[in-house]
């Protein structure tokens, strides 16, 4: 039987894998994927939550999580609109040599 | 549907104004090519001018759409706040985006509707809705710190601003989750009622929570340990932009930290109240002492902007109804002085191409209004008597003393005398410098009329709100008690 505990612990893995990549990777596009780990990992505490909680409106946490994944949709496409415009300019979208502007 | 739902839309459409007029804005730019691009700014001021009437029209209303947004004199307040705030900005980019920037039209839009995320994150009463409207504010202004597409460090700003905000966004929906899970509802009362016993009940969830929704929110109002992007999205961006990030996204941070700690989480106000007062102590500490060996005045700005964000974090810690009041006074004057600051130095730029605090040198010859401006909106930043800053701060530290908080409120006091040292700088290159050599041939700037007027109607304002406060004091007293009403 599959309980709370168990989504908040895959959620809390998924976080933290998703945190690690948005952290240590030097491409933009990667950072990106990390980010995007990180709001799956809440989409799924969201769902266990509506599932599992005493709630005056279960279905809250669901759509919540629907309009998480729109947000990143449109996230995604505003962040690799900006890695090819800096790519053009640049030939690189490393965010180590992103550093232009510094203290 | 339920029935019990308001689902009133006349109560949205000074928002609906702002929608069209972002489309007509568009469609104009695209359609109409004999229209002259120039015209394009005064096209939108128009718009938001109409927007700015018909939210007057909502004064005294206490009504809510569908328990998502709540329309009280708090949203009505910053509706007229935020849309001014655009209005300047729009006059005072037009000369700029004309001479920096390619494809106007998409720029005043996105201006526009921003504005409607910054309105609605004052309005939001339940955190879908605020996160929304949030992500609206911060979509925007992602696109338009990179506008100068050609401009390398503007690209480079844009791409850090975006992804340390979506990395933020991350941590607070996070944080939203868990506290959803804690009390079953998004909607803040809902979540004030569960939470009613106070540390009761508190659970480990609940603190990690509030810690990332704290952290969230810290990022996006550029609070010190989350401010890395702040001095970077600053420098990069176009001036004008620059602008309305220091005006707009910080106070819409507060509308938003604001109305969701008093109406959400006053009830476990111990367990987020010393995150807060240590964020605000480091914020002003570190803000001001950074800022201090900046040469760029838009960088030293980003950091004087991030040192008053730690003066502003004082009020939502010691979150009281006169704390609040002071709060939205402080804020007020804040945004009021920096527009005049900022329009001062967009104006210079614009003539001379002036970036560095050094090119500022002898700016009282050659351009003697402009640097009168700027002195008094920076003697205002650091709170001299007789300015907007002085009082407003006066008031904002007595209250958040009066409240318990007075070893922060004494940290702030020390934090504006060091903030007075960098001011000075700039003004002793404006006054004390001489004038480099190529003043002889070209003699004085000639600052177009519109951005003197912008000017001298903003340091009115500054000298308005230092001088005879009274009007502004009734007004954000009765705005902020509407927050502790229900």
């Amino acid at each position: 039987m599959i309980s709370l505990e168990h989504v908040l612990v895959v959620g809390a893995l998924l976080f933290s894998i998703g945190l690690f990549i948005a952290l240590s990777r030097r491409n933009a596009v990667g950072v990106l994927m990390g980010i995007e780990l990180m709001l799956n990992s809440v989409n799924l505490n969201l769902i266990g939550f509506a599932r599992f909680v005493e709630a005056p409106r279960p279905i809250d946490g669901q759509v919540f999580a629907v309009f998480v994944i729109t947000v990143a949709a449109a996230e995604a496409a505003v962040a690799l609109a900006l890695a090819v415009a800096v790519y053009r300019l640049r030939q690189t979208i490393d965010v180590d040599r992103l550093n232009l502007l510094k203290w | 549907m339920r029935p019990d739902l308001n689902l009133d839309y006349a109560l949205l459409v000074p928002e609906y104004i702002l929608g069209l007029l972002a489309l007509a804005i568009i469609v104009i730019d695209l359609m109409m090519p004999k229209i002259r691009k120039d015209a394009l700014p005064f096209i939108t001021a128009g718009g938001l001018a109409v927007a700015f009437a018909v939210s007057l029209l909502y004064i005294d209303t206490d009504d809510n759409f569908a328990g998502l947004l709540s329309i009280d004199d708090y949203t009505t307040f910053f509706r007229c706040f935020f849309i001014a705030v655009t209005f300047v900005t729009v006059l005072a980019s037009a000369q700029y985006v004309q001479t920096h920037l390619r494809h106007p039209g998409e720029y005043y839009s996105l201006l526009v509707i921003s504005t409607v995320g910054a309105i609605y994150m004052a309005a939001a009463q339940e955190l879908l809705t605020a996160y929304i409207a949030l992500e609206l504010l911060s979509f925007s202004l992602y696109v338009l710190v990179s506008y100068a597409k050609m401009e390398r460090r503007s690209n480079e700003a844009g791409m850090k601003y975006m992804l340390l905000g979506a990395f933020a966004s991350a941590l607070l929906l996070y944080g939203i989750s868990f506290i959803y899970g804690a009390s079953g509802s998004t909607s803040y009362a809902e979540i004030a009622a569960a939470f009613e016993g106070g540390t009761e009940g508190f659970t480990f969830g609940t603190l990690i929570g509030l810690t990332l929704i704290v952290a969230g929110l810290g990022f996006k109002v550029a609070a010190v340990p989350f401010h890395m992007w702040t001095p970077d999205a600053y420098e990069g961006a176009p001036l004008p932009i620059t602008a309305y990030l220091s005006a707009t996204s910080k106070a819409a941070g507060f509308a938003l930290l604001l109305r969701l700690f008093s109406g959400a989480l006053m009830p476990v106000i111990d367990d987020w109240q010393f995150m807060l007062a240590a964020v605000s102590a480091i914020t002003m500490a570190l803000g001001n002492l950074i800022a201090i060996q900046q040469r760029n005045i838009k960088r030293l700005l980003a950091y004087s902007s991030i040192g008053q964000v730690g003066y502003m974090l004082m009020g939502i810690t010691a979150l009281s109804p006169e704390v609040s009041s002071a709060l939205l006074l402080h804020m007020t004057g804040y945004v009021i002085t920096n527009m005049a600051a900022f329009t001062a130095i967009i104006a210079y730029h614009n003539a001379s191409g002036a970036e560095d605090v050094s090119d500022f040198r002898g700016a009282s010859d050659r351009a003697p209004l402009l640097a009168a401006v700027l002195t008094v909106a920076l003697f205002s930043l650091a709170g001299m008597p007789l300015f907007a800053g002085f009082l407003t701060k006066f008031i904002l530290f007595q209250s958040v003393a009066d409240n318990g908080y007075f070893w922060l409120a004494a940290l702030g006091v020390v934090a504006s005398l060091v903030s007075l040292y960098y001011y000075l700088t700039v003004i002793k290159e404006m006054y004390v410098s001489a004038p480099p050599d190529s003043f002889q041939q070209e003699g004085r700037f000639r600052i177009p009329l519109i951005m003197q007027g912008a000017v001298i109607v903003l340091t009115l304002g500054v000298f308005f709100v230092g001088l005879y406060p009274a009007p502004l004091f009734e007004l954000t007293d009765s705005v902020a008690a509407v927050l502790f009403t229900s």
